[in-house]
Order: structure tokens, then sequence, then C-alpha cells
């Protein structure tokens, strides 16, 4: 019939996409521009960081200064972009209480789309419009543009996370998805290949039965984690968390966790989300006996 | 054999095992793990709510009844699901009123094309019906521990249907096996295209279709909506849930103990009322925000729709094998609350 159980969707669990998807490129040296190299070093040691208490402790005073170069700036492109990345990130990674997640998650939101607006008027203008005429724009960006359309495609998917109980969030998604497909067009290494990893988590919310492609999601983890050459733990937690529990693959799911575990998690950019990414680990193999 | 033989000469230690066995046996009456698949996709509010009432049942049952649940259709369809529940594979489901049809013709009652026209009428039929079905389903050795709203389906197009007449030349889906959308639509002059709910969304993108219906939260979560541009705001049909577990199954769990799965589950239910109202409104304030346009048929045009339902509904009732009286009794009770409302 119609669908009454699929449509109860009220939340679309996206994981929160965790710190190095955020931070791991472009960031330091956009920073840089404005605050020198002690922003440029300070940003190489946080995504090198193996204690994540560390981070979440020291992160603020870090936002707090962003906030201040932006003020001081507000059309300066490279550092809303950087205040974007940074916001989204910590709001996903490192905070619980649901109401803070979300006005961060905004913040980090409105640096993006405002990042984009300076250098890209006509996509500015159709953002809130209907699907068909905002996809018309998604070739608006170019090989040049990567960074800043992959920052504001995850600022946006950290939004939609932290609003995933609100069906007006939801329902963006897709527009998500064919910013993530315009990087992988033009830039699939990019960041560690991450676009494929949001890519994943995309495609496979919804099992086969309602129209669900979870395989085209299997061959975007695997893809994303050739780019990463395997360096990126987070991968293989979400490939388990999602393609693996919506086949209901427990001996692929326990096995991908377990060789996260199993891993070394100093990798250059990549060790704090892999420390990160064991810590999921366990607790997704601590869950799966109930689960499958 | 060393065993067998052993025992032959054992009578004693037969007895022994038997007794062994038996102590099992009465064990396994007294913790139970219920298995229970469903269509509806981990993360939804379904799943979310029957997730909550389990492991609350859990707690209150001391872990003797555990329900293990199997989401997103991994156990099949509902035909596979509900073999699997007689061979005692799997004890229950969370069905659709429309797939327990098969068992029960007159689960999908309330899915009747165009008998209500709000919330408030399905509420006023449900707290006088909803207890013949759940007799109806005891019957056929179905134990129903909640029936729950799962909201109003409407018809989306590329183009506004507003009148019955706009209908004709669309490419309209029916769901596969949905002898009820296709009386209607036949009704109405049309030959409805009958796909699975999976091909659906390539349906709309190649053109094969430009015309289905669904629920306001199904329209957004399959992302539909990407490629039609208007919905017509009458309610099409009514959609319920039901949560269902074989009788047999149910009765092995202590009599203290049934009665906190019906209570809990019963509760989980009632809220799942609201929180899919809610859903539902949010989604289609959504669909609103994202430019789909929502055509409102003026009273002549909407009492067209319903004449062609009703014209169609002897149809509808013999090929979907309600019980006619049933469905008079319905009808009767709409009847009723609208002249309560004059």
């Amino acid at each position: 019939m119609y669908l009454q159980h699929a449509s109860a969707i009220t939340r679309i669990t996206l994981i929160p996409l965790l710190l190095a998807l955020a931070l791991a490129s472009g960031c330091s040296s956009m920073v840089a521009r404005a605050t020198g190299n002690l922003s440029d070093s300070l940003s190489r040691a946080v995504l090198n960081q193996n204690d994540p208490e560390t981070v979440r402790q020291g992160a603020p005073t870090f936002l707090l200064m962003l906030d201040g170069f932006i003020n001081d700036d507000p059309d300066n492109q490279a550092l809303l972009l950087s205040g974007s990345r940074l916001y989204g990130a910590y709001a996903s990674a490192f905070v619980d209480n649901e109401e803070r997640q979300r006005r961060l998650a905004n913040k980090a939101f409105h640096y993006g789309r405002r990042a984009v607006c300076v250098s890209h008027n006509d996509f500015c203008a159709v953002i809130d419009k209907p699907f068909v005429t905002f996809k018309e724009h998604v070739t608006d960006f170019n090989t040049g543009d990567v960074p800043l359309l992959f920052g504001f495609a995850s600022a946006w998917a950290t939004w939609i996370q932290a609003n995933s109980d609100d069906w007006n969030a939801t329902i963006q998604l897709p527009k998500v998805a064919a910013l993530m497909d315009r990087v992988i067009e033009l830039d699939e290494t990019y960041n560690h290949g991450n676009a494929h990893l949001y890519m994943g988590v995309l495609t496979t919310q919804l099992p086969p039965e309602y129209g669900g492609k979870p395989e085209v999601g299997r061959q975007h983890f695997e893809r994303a984690n050739e780019l990463s050459a395997g360096h990126n733990l987070m991968v293989n937690v979400l490939f388990a968390k999602y393609y693996a529990r919506l086949v209901f693959n427990q001996e692929l799911h326990d096995k991908l966790l377990n060789e996260v575990l199993a891993s070394n998690t100093e990798a250059p950019e990549l060790t704090l989300s892999n420390v990160l990414a064991q810590q999921q680990a366990r607790e997704l193999l601590e869950d799966s006996h109930d689960f499958f | 054999m060393i065993f067998s033989s052993r025992m032959r000469g054992n009578p004693g230690l037969i007895l022994t095992i038997c007794a062994a066995l038996l102590l099992t046996l009465s064990a396994a009456v007294d913790a139970i793990t219920l298995k229970v698949a469903t269509l509806a996709p981990e993360g939804t509010s379904w799943m979310k709510q029957m997730r909550k009432g389990a492991s609350e049942i859990s707690e209150k049952t001391d872990g003797r009844v555990k329900i293990k649940f199997y989401p997103g259709g991994v156990m099949g369809n509902t035909s596979t699901v509900l073999q699997k529940m007689r061979v005692g594979q799997l004890q229950g489901g969370a069905f659709t009123g429309a797939s327990l049809s098969q068992v029960y013709p007159d689960a999908q009652l309330y899915s009747l094309p165009m008998v209500f026209h709000s919330h408030e009428e399905v509420a006023y039929v449900r707290q006088r019906m909803d207890d013949t079905l759940i007799k109806g389903l005891a019957d056929k050795g179905m134990v129903v521990l909640g029936i729950s709203d799962g909201g109003f389906a409407y018809i989306m197009c590329k183009k506004p249907l507003r009148r019955l007449g706009d209908l004709k030349g669309q490419k309209v889906w029916m769901p596969e096996g949905d002898v009820l959308t296709e009386a209607m639509f036949e009704s109405a002059g049309v030959s409805p295209i009958p796909l699975p709910v999976a091909d659906v969304y390539t349906g709309l993108q190649t053109g094969l279709l430009d015309t289905v219906a669904g629920v306001p939260t199904g329209i957004v979560a399959f992302q539909w909506y990407t490629s039609v541009t208007h919905l017509t705001d009458v309610p099409l049909m009514f959609l319920s849930g039901m949560f269902a577990v074989d009788s047999k199954a149910f009765k092995r769990i202590k009599p203290g103990d049934q009665k906190i799965v019906r209570k809990v589950m019963g509760r989980i239910f009632k809220d799942l009322d609201a929180v899919n109202r809610a859903d539902n409104e949010s989604a289609r304030s959504a669909l609103q925000s994202q430019g789909i346009e929502f055509v409102h048929p003026n009273r002549a045009e909407r009492d067209n729709w319903e004449s062609i339902a009703k014209q169609g509904r002897e149809r509808m009732v013999s090929r979907a094998k309600y019980t006619p009286a049933l469905v008079d009794r319905m009808l009767g009770y709409i009847r009723e609350y609208r002249t309560q409302q004059q």
C-alpha cells in the first residue's frame, strides 16, 4: 500500500560526520592567511591530536577567534569557509546537547552559505528554490571551487543532521547529495575522497524495498577506502553502521569494525578522526548482538 | 550409539534427562524472544517507538519477554513474513493494514478510498471499530498489540490535477497487487500502471509515471517530490499500521507478562498516532517549502472525486473481499459524526 511504514521516517540519521571530514583540508592555509603561521600550526596540531578531549576543551577558543576575524572582515570567503568547517566539525563531533548542536550547526551552515554567496551569485539565489531549479546550477562550480563546494555541502549535511527531526531539514538531503556528486565529478580525491564517504552514508538510508540502492552506497564506501589508502578509519565505521546494518550483514559489520580496532590510528591529518572512529567502532560492536 | 545403548540400560538416566528437558522447556516458556519483522526502515518513528516499547517490556518482565526486530524488509515481503510466522521462524510483524488483508480482508477497512475527510473522523470511527478488527485478526490466529495512524495518502503529479478529468491520459502508479487503488482509478476511467514501490522513483524520473500517491512523509523520504510539482490536497485514503504476533507464540508468554506486553505496546501505538500525525504535517510543510504547489479542488470538483469513489465502492468491496456489513457500519459512523458536527 501507500508506504505508511517508511513514510514515518522522522529522522534520517546521518552520523555525526567527524572533525576530520570538515577540517582535513583547506582550513589551515586559509586561516594562516589571516593569522599567520600560528593558526596553520594549530590546525595541524588539532588534526594530528590523539586525545579528543584536549580538542574538545581547546576548540571553543579557536572558534571565538574565528568569529572575531570574520566580524572584522565579513566578506572574506576563506575565513567564512574556515568558520563553517570548524563550527560544523565541532558541533557534530564534540557536542552532545541537541540544542547546542543545532545552534552551532546553524552557524556552520550560515557561514558556509555566506562563503558560497561571495563568489557564486546565481547559485546563491537558488539555494532555497525547488530541487529542479537548484540542480541546474550545480554545474556553476568548477574544479577550482571544490574546497568551497565540499565545505558548504558538508556544513549543510551537518545542519540537516542536527535538525533531523524536522522534515523541512530532511527534505534538503537531495541537494547535499547533488553537491557531493559534483565534487566527485570535479575531483573525487579531494579531502581523502570524503565526498564518497558522504555519498556512501546518503545512499544507504533506505532499504531496497523503498527504492534504496545499498550497493551504490557500498561502492562509495569502497572508493573512499581506496582514495584514503585505508588510512581513514571512519570509512569502515560508517560502512558498517550504514551499509552492513541496512542489509543486515552482521559478519561484515563485525569484521569491518574489528579491522578498525586493530588498525593504527596515526596518520597525517587523520589521527584525531581515527581515534574517534575507534571509539565509535567499540560502541557499535557492543550493540551488534542486540541489533542483529 | 554409545549414549543410546547406555540409556536403554538405565531407565533412571532417561528419566533424569526427560526431567531436565522438561525443565528446559518450562524455562523456555518463562523467557521468550519474539522475533518481529517489518518493512519499516531503521530510524523511522515506527522503529524508534517499537524499540522503546520492547526495552520497556524487557525491563518490566525482568527480561522474560524480549522482542528482536528485523527492520527494513530484511526478512522479505509481507507474504514471506507471514509464511515465516506460520512455520515459527518469526513470531510477529509490524504490517500495514493493507498487507494484513491477506490474512483478514477487513484489516484494510479504513483504507477504502475517499471515505474520510479528516483525522477527527478517523478517530471517531477507530474508537468504535478497532476492537472489531482486532477480534477479526484474533480469529485468524493473530494477536494485535497495536494499531496506529499512518496518515492520509495524497495524489501528486507533474501538472495540477484540479478536475477528475485532468487524470485522463496521466500515467498513474498503483502499488503492485493493490486491488483498491486499481478499482478506484478504473472508476475514474484510468488504467493505472502496477509497479513495486522500489521502482517508483526511477519510474518518475524516466517518465514511465507522472502521477503517484503517498503519505507526505513517504513522498519526502523516497524523494518522489523531486520529480513532481503539484499535490492535490484531498485525502485519497487513510493508512494504518498494525503490530501483530502469532497467537501460539503469544500464549507461551506467562499471563501476567502478556498483560504487560499488551499494555506497553498499546500505549506505544497510541503515542505513534500523534507522532505520525505531526510527522505528516511537518512533511507537508516541507513539501510546500520546496516549491510543491498544493492544488485545492473546489467543492463541486471534490464532490465529483468522491462520487467516483462511491460509484466504484461496490466493486472495491467485493474485489477487496470486505465484509459489506462492516463497511456499512463504518460509513454509518462517519455520517453520524458529520451530523453531530453540523
